[in-house]
């Protein structure tokens, strides 16, 4: 790229124009509100809500916490044994094995359900011929029930007479057991989760493409960027931040995801697909062991905290450059 | 009643009103086993029952009628019938319990009883078992059904309704494929091998996500060959010839491709639709398989006889659904007496035909509704004498620890290798002898 093309993109991507930047808001001019009597007043309303939000969700909070380092089941808390729990899980080799498949349930998740939510974005930009009836269609997948897609990719896929298989025996002379195999398994999971997460990526990146000022476009095209110039250096950083929201809430949505792996698979065949999240409700509610499946869940909530702490760090970078 | 309006409405009486729904939740949250009024009808206490959906539809009406119509005396004067749905109900019995807001009454899943037991809220069913001596109640039972409950304490519960795994052959199937029925392991896979060439499966089981009939029939072998999973000390003894030789069996039929690759992940539904498209020409399933596939198929199922192992034994797995009592109640008097008036009136959940497992009580299987059908007949007559409980070979008396291999992970785990076929008898026994002895440990801590 030449360097007064690449000058007026990076100007351009900054939202700077021929005539420099201009005010900022919330300068010195700018009012500043104090605490009032009125909003005393709202807080005072607020009060006994805030009070049973607490109580709803601090509580349980706090009880999961006792029920992690103690030796209980359903009914009782159980004696004290410190941080046993989290040293028996974190030394178990199924932990380890759930985490690999939750990684790689988010990694392929995330950022499947981002490229091809964001190849839809751009394609339904352009003017294609019933693009409204389109982007109903496409937004089926995230619409309908997670209970009703998983009963569905089931009846297409699990046995030999599901559709599915009826035609890949039609190509092949042979069946594709998609839920049997512990590879084909984790392979269809993935897939799953990537057909009913992209419509909500393609919505997200709709929106921050249209937020996108066109002269900024024209500008490039004025100072001769290419296609992929003007995608990778402006389209890009323009949506970086509604790209790094949309992945953060995609990887809380995916390594929380119970229903998409707990109905398609139960977390078989032999664990294969069981992530963290599905191998902490077998471990509470069918080994009934409270201790090792609330720890499981709060090292899945400290591993949710650093990457989206991490995320949100590179949403401020972003904001700053 | 006049509108309030918005200027009346103060922030006091806001956070008053606020104050009052807080309050009233956590009084709701304390109540007992019992209701004073709404629901039972009538001025005194109404005795909680909870029962799942045992049957079809027309299980929960014929079944709170029968409920419903106990009357008590001395402040106990009536019931209130909930019926409680299988989708987390694990949750929903252990958090009512928990909060001493759950029934006084209550069937629920099988081993249930031996959890809550084992926490103190069982109430033992020794006193109504005796007072059914009198009254011919405690001779009705099947043989030995009544000592399946019975702990070191007493009886945790009664038995209710028999969940048992059987041995299945579409007859249709097999005239077209010129098999004939087997009555030993070697000639079920000899009947599996020509059951394959017509292109059928002669070991039809369903092992996917909570479909655990794949766990029990691997149980059900291990028994049908004298083994099991629990020592008479109900401690786990897994790594056993008798079970090594029932699982190799299974892998055999595995390796021969006479088991369906896709059993390993097939639900109930699916294992029920290769029984319609008629893939599945012999296989294992509960007793109610065939009302289940329901059609021509249905019609053409029939029961093999109980099959000898290669020790020359017979045995199968079964679960004894049960109802059990609660120390959370408002008299267990009450209790008691309303247990004795539902097995006294139970009856017609079987003749009516409702859906329910197979009945605990001889007086039933006599009934000329339940001789109609041959097949629950047979099932009833032939393997309900020879079938045991999870606690085999140790014993038939279940208890705490076998909440550790009923529709647990480990157990799913295990069945699910042995039917991927990709392991051999004695690893896979020892990962599940120590996936329950982990377990044990957790629970008895």
């Amino acid at each position: 790229m030449s360097t007064s093309v690449a000058t007026g993109i990076e100007q351009a991507r900054k939202g700077v124009g021929v005539a420099g930047a201009g005010p900022r808001s919330g300068g010195p001019g700018a009012k500043r509100r104090g605490p009032s009597r009125g909003a005393a007043t709202l807080v005072y309303f607020a009060l006994p809500s805030l009070i049973l939000l607490l109580l709803i969700n601090l509580y349980p909070l706090l009880y999961a916490g006792m029920q992690s380092l103690r030796q209980g089941n359903l009914l009782a808390l159980g004696p004290w044994i410190g941080f046993q729990n989290y040293v028996n899980v974190l030394t178990a080799g199924w932990f380890w094995d759930g985490a690999l498949f939750t990684l790689i349930f988010t990694v392929v998740g995330v950022f499947g359900s981002w490229v091809i939510g964001l190849l839809f974005a751009l394609l339904l930009r352009t003017k294609i011929p019933a693009g409204p009836a389109f982007k109903v269609l496409l937004l089926l997948p995230w619409v309908v029930p997670t209970v009703v897609s998983a009963t569905a990719w089931n009846w297409l896929m699990a046995t030999p007479q599901s559709p599915v298989q009826i035609l890949i025996f039609a190509m092949t002379g042979h069946y594709v057991y998609f839920l049997a195999d512990p590879t084909l398994a984790k392979i269809t999971v993935c897939l799953f989760k990537v057909w009913i997460s992209f419509p909500f990526m393609m919505m997200m990146m709709g929106s921050a493409l249209a937020s996108v000022d066109t002269n900024v476009y024209e500008a490039a095209k004025v100072d001769g960027a290419s296609a992929w110039q003007t995608f990778r250096s402006i389209t890009m950083p323009l949506i970086s931040r509604s790209t790094f929201i949309s992945w953060i809430l995609m990887t809380i949505w995916c390594v929380n995801d119970f229903p998409t792996i707990f109905l398609l698979t139960g977390g078989g065949p032999a664990n294969a697909t069981s992530t963290l999240i599905v191998t902490a409700y077998r471990t509470v509610f069918q080994n009934f062991d409270t201790g090792s499946g609330t720890a499981i869940a709060f090292l899945m909530t400290a591993v949710l905290v650093v990457v989206s702490v991490v995320l949100y760090r590179q949403i401020r970078k972003v904001n700053i450059e | 009643m006049a509108q309030q309006s918005g200027a009346a409405f103060t922030r006091r009486t806001f956070i008053g009103v606020a104050g009052g729904v807080a309050a009233s939740t956590l009084l709701a949250a304390c109540s007992r086993g019992g209701t004073t009024g709404g629901g039972g009808g009538g001025g005194g206490k109404s005795l909680k029952f909870w029962n799942m959906p045992w049957g079809g539809t027309t299980f929960a009406p014929t079944d709170k009628k029968i409920a419903t119509g106990w009357k008590g005396a001395d402040g106990v004067t009536s019931v209130t019938y909930q019926n409680v749905p299988w989708a987390n109900f694990t949750q929903t019995f252990s958090s009512a319990v928990a909060s001493n807001t759950g029934p006084a009454v209550s069937s629920g899943g099988g081993t249930q009883a031996f959890l809550f037991e084992s926490q103190g809220k069982i109430a033992y069913a020794d006193d109504a078992i005796a007072s059914w001596e009198s009254n011919g109640l405690k001779d009705d039972f099947l043989p030995g059904l009544l000592d399946t409950m019975k702990v070191d304490k007493g009886y945790a519960a009664v038995p209710y309704n028999l969940d048992m795994r059987v041995l299945w052959y579409n007859e249709q199937l097999f005239q077209q494929a010129g098999a004939e029925v087997p009555t030993d392991w070697q000639s079920y896979l000899n009947t599996c091998a020509v059951l394959k060439k017509a292109g059928y499966y002669g070991f039809g089981v369903a092992a996917g996500a909570g479909a655990y009939t794949g766990g029990h029939i691997l149980v059900g072998l291990m028994i049908n060959n004298g083994g099991g999973l629990f020592d008479e000390n109900h401690e786990p003894n897994v790594v056993t010839p008798e079970n090594t030789e029932a699982i190799e069996f299974v892998l055999e039929a595995v390796s021969k491709g006479y088991v369906d690759p896709g059993s390993v992940q097939y639900t109930s539904d699916n294992g029920q639709t290769q029984w319609k498209n008629k893939k599945f020409a012999m296989g294992w399933e509960g007793a109610g398989n065939a009302a289940a596939i329901g059609g021509d198929v249905g019609a053409a199922m029939k029961i093999v006889s109980p099959l000898k192992s290669d020790s020359g034994k017979q045995g199968m797995l079964y679960f004894p659904n049960n109802i059990m009592m609660y120390t959370n109640t408002p008299s267990q008097k009450a209790s008691n007496d309303f247990l004795t008036f539902y097995y006294q009136n139970m009856k017609t959940l079987w003749t009516q035909k409702t859906g329910i497992g197979l009945p605990p009580l001889k007086s039933i299987t006599e009934t000329p509704e339940f001789q109609s059908d041959p097949n629950q007949v047979k099932i009833i007559k032939e393997y309900q004498p020879i079938s045991h409980t999870w606690a085999a070979p140790g014993s038939d008396s279940l208890f705490l620890g076998v909440t550790t291999v009923d529709g647990t992970p480990i157990m799913d785990t295990f069945a699910q290798s042995i039917y991927g076929g990709k392991t051999d008898a004695k690893s896979a026994l020892t990962t599940l002898q120590n996936g329950i002895k982990d377990s044990l440990a957790k629970l008895k801590s």
